[in-house]
């Protein structure tokens, strides 16, 4: 796609923004998605001839001039850039800088983001894209293939027995791709979402579904906006794309309440299992769901004849900037840490989205197995928790949330948030019952309807394990991190 | 909830649709008649069965209180209280009212993980019920009452809803029936039974979280507003004395001279006067379309965004 000439890539978050001085994209620039590293944006890469400058945090004006002297021979030079980087002069993946946030790990799964242009079909093409595998191949693709997330109704689990039972069941197949609330997910909808159709594509295909339907929050504007121009240009799909959003609401990325979205309902419940979606899912046909980032991965592993052996994970919480990185699945987490750019000492890290396990220890692998041992949650995120932050303030408001929106369905999960929430309150009032709390979070995980409430105790679960001296010191009327009790005081 | 229409693949209709509010649950039941073994005894069930007709095929070693279910007409399962917890060989601990009678499967009551749950689960349902019996139009014929009673509870765990300053106020608008929405348990038996049954789409359940609760679809905050036809059929289903046919709302009271069922509440709202007596149907005339959530704002679900999406004041 480059020509002679040099190319300009812009790549942020919102291209929109980092391009307002120059309005429009000149001849020669490209705007791309975000790279994930959401620090160095916007960040303009100026290649030529198989060598790229990368300059991050460019101000529409220094973008401007970026463009301007695209043309002079200095260009691609390391004159005034951030990072320099030599590279295959067809390549469609990101040539990767040691620049922070992007020297982590790997680029398989992310190699489009900020490379290519998200809805180029041209570009996704040249990097071997919209190829129509068979039925076969998909089906061992998926023997090795774990679904992602929350939001995956195969979440940790191999996908090819789900696969097997919508091609079993009676019935047109539908094929939702669940990219709702997760960063990741929304990353890959922005920057690549033709990896993720692709993966679409071929598991609709393998099921012989007649319907895709991409679901987003009602926030992600610029992904869902994205998505949707990519599912119009879509070459010869299999299967009608329709792009939907539903409610930002946390528990709207649930698959059987992302479901309830699409079909219009506005009040969002889980739906009774079984029989899960992949027998009576979208308007009662056999239903997958699946993550952008479960789509994505099969896309890649298809094209490349093997897994990419990684998992994408956003790094959030007390950094500079959350970043999105790919490693391997036998790194630990330390590599995710020391990805971001933390603002204080590294005290814990909640693992595993909104109700992930709280840890002080980091050399745990990536991977769903030892992650589950641990009691850590595989959500495709770790939120890092700076020294400065009280751990019971961390999981009470956890609980808080979770009593606040749940959706009420079950009793477990509606009344268990309530009475974790007040539990935990009653710490603050010298009466710290571990053993109760212990038991509530036992039940909400054996009989809550859905992962909502199965999830929602294991922050206070795990903390009370991790952190047990900052409960009993909060139960003496002391915060060790000085935050909460003097909040209580003021009150 | 965004009160902005959602871009949904296929519109709904605008009017005359029945909007009960709740998810559109699968078909449950087995695929055919199977035989279970419940704490070892063989019973046969035929197909379609849930495991709690199973159980309530034989003397089981622990009660199971399997309070929202109900079993009959086109009722449930909402299996939403979870104090039908049992624990079977192949599935773990699975809720007995919604659970697939599969073949061969052994299914246990006195499991400590199946005992246990259906424990927390019961109290936590009193945790949020008044649980001011004697002035109950139900006193000796409430559901919640015998399984409590039952489960030899004494002392709920989570304690009562006893704070009056948190009732709702009791809806004494209609002249037929009365709602004490502090008594519900959400079993939404009465939603099925308006909606499923009687096709009269009045009732609907509504919020989400601790603001989860019945509501008319009509939009209207009372019962004397609502399309309510005044079958009445709902007041049979309920377990409770949430929904109690008027006449009767303090028939059972243990007579204390000027105490009732409606100043044990505290508020209430009364009729208008302009009520009529039993309705004619009046349907709604359009359909909700927004979410009637009171927890609406708090929309921060920016999981990383700082402490948006994590509960907000603390402690
Ligand atoms: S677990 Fe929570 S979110 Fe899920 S159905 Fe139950 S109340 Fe709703
Ligand atoms: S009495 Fe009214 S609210 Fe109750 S089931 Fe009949 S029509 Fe519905
Ligand atoms: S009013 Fe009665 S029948 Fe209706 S949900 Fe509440 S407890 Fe169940
Ligand atoms: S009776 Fe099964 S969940 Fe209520």
């Amino acid at each position: 796609m480059t020509g002679d000439g040099p190319t300009v890539r812009i790549s942020a978050t919102d291209p929109e923004r980092a391009l307002s001085e120059t309005n429009a994209a000149p001849d020669g620039v490209f705007v791309v998605g975000s790279t994930g590293a959401q620090a160095l944006e916007p960040l303009v890469a100026v290649t030529r001839e198989g060598r790229t400058a990368f300059h991050a945090r460019c101000s529409p004006e220094r973008v401007a001039e970026l463009c301007a002297r695209a043309d002079s021979p200095e260009a691609a030079q390391s004159g005034g850039s951030d990072a320099v980087v030599d590279h295959d002069p067809e390549t469609a993946r990101l040539p990767v800088p040691e620049l922070p946030g992007l020297g982590a790990g790997e680029r398989t799964v992310l190699g489009a983001c900020g490379w290519r242009r998200p809805t180029s079909v041209a570009d996704h093409e040249a990097a071997g894209g919209f190829g129509a595998p068979g039925p076969t191949a998909v089906l061992e693709a998926g023997e090795s293939l774990r679904g992602r997330g929350w939001g995956d109704l195969c979440q940790d689990e191999s996908v090819a027995d789900t696969w097997e039972a919508v091609r079993d069941t009676d019935g047109d197949a539908a094929v939702v791709v669940n990219g709702h609330g997760t960063a990741s997910d929304a990353l890959l909808l922005a920057s690549a979402p033709f990896e993720v159709l692709d993966g679409a594509a071929a598991v609709a295909r393998t099921v012989d579904a007649d319907r895709i339907v991409v679901y987003a929050s009602d926030d992600d504007e610029h992904a869902v906006e994205t998505v949707r121009e990519a599912a119009e240009t879509y070459p010869e799909p299999p299967a009608a794309i329709d792009v939907v959003t539903g409610p930002a609401e946390y528990r709207a990325a649930e698959p059987t309440m992302s479901i309830e979205a699409i079909e219009g309902n506005h009040r969002l419940e889980a739906r009774l299992r079984p029989p899960g979606p992949e027998e009576a899912g979208l308007h009662g046909r056999p239903t997958l769901v699946h993550t952008p980032r479960t789509l994505a991965h099969l896309a890649v592993a298809l094209r490349r004849d093997e897994s990419p052996g990684t998992r994408v994970l956003t790094v959030a919480g007390d950094v500079a900037a959350p970043v999105t990185v790919e490693l391997s699945e036998t790194a630990t987490l330390s590599e995710a840490v020391d990805a971001a750019d933390l603002t204080g000492d590294f005290k814990a890290a909640c693992v595993g989205g909104q109700f992930g396990g709280v840890t002080r220890e980091t050399d745990v692998t990536l991977d769903p197995a030892a992650l589950a041992d641990a009691d850590l949650g595989t959500e495709g995120s770790v939120r890092v928790l700076a020294d400065d932050r009280c751990i019971v303030e961390f999981v009470g408001r956890q609980a808080r949330f979770a009593s606040e929106e749940n959706c009420g369905r079950c009793v477990p999960c509606r009344e268990g948030t309530t009475q974790l929430a007040e539990l935990l309150r009653d710490i603050y009032g010298g009466d710290y019952d571990r053993d109760g709390i212990e038991e509530l979070i036992r039940v909400m995980d054996t009989s809550s309807i859905c992962a909502f409430g199965v999830r929602a105790g294991r922050p206070t679960r795990t903390a009370m394990s991790a952190f047990g001296s900052e409960f009993e010191a909060h139960a003496d009327g002391r915060c060790p991190a000085g935050s909460c009790i003097e909040a209580l005081e003021a009150s | 909830m965004s009160s902005e229409p959602h871009e949904t693949a296929e519109a709904p209709p605008l009017t005359e649709e029945i909007a009960p509010g709740t998810a559109s649950d699968p078909p449950v039941g087995g695929d055919g008649p199977a035989t279970v073994t419940v704490d070892g005894t063989e019973v046969s069930v035929g197909a379609d069965a849930t495991l709690i007709d199973a159980i309530e095929g034989v003397e089981t070693e622990e009660s199971v209180p399997a309070l929202c279910h109900y079993g009959r007409e086109d009722i449930g399962p909402r299996s939403e209280c979870r104090t039908c917890m049992v624990e079977t060989d192949a599935h773990g601990v699975v809720p007995a009212c919604s659970f697939p009678a599969e073949d061969g499967l052994t299914v246990r009551t006195d499991a400590g993980a199946a005992s246990e749950a259906r424990d927390v689960n019961l109290d936590l349902v009193l945790s949020d019920h008044n649980l001011r019996c004697t002035t109950c139009g139900k006193n000796g014929r409430c559901e919640l009452q015998d399984a409590a009673i039952e489960q030899e509870v004494e002392e709920p765990r989570y304690g009562v809803l006893d704070d009056r300053g948190e009732y709702e106020p009791l809806d004494d608008t209609s002249s037929f029936i009365q709602i004490d929405r502090n008594k519900c348990i959400l079993c939404n038996r009465c939603v099925d039974a308006c909606n499923d049954v009687q096709v009269e789409g009045v009732l609907r359940m509504e919020g989400s979280g601790q603001d989860t609760r019945i509501g008319f679809q009509s939009d209207v905050d009372t019962m004397e507003d609502s399309t309510c036809v005044s079958c009445g059929h709902c007041a049979t289903v309920c377990p409770t004395g949430s929904l109690v046919e008027k006449g009767i709302e303090d028939a059972t009271t243990i007579p204390l001279p000027g105490f009732n069922q409606k100043n044990s509440v505290g508020t209430a709202y009364e009729s208008s006067g302009k009520s009529k007596g039993p309705m004619t149907p009046k349907k709604r005339e359009k359909r909700a379309t927004t979410d009637p959530s009171p927890s609406d704002d708090a929309t921060e679900t920016g999981v990383w965004d700082d402490d948006g999406a994590s509960g907000g004041d603390w402690p």
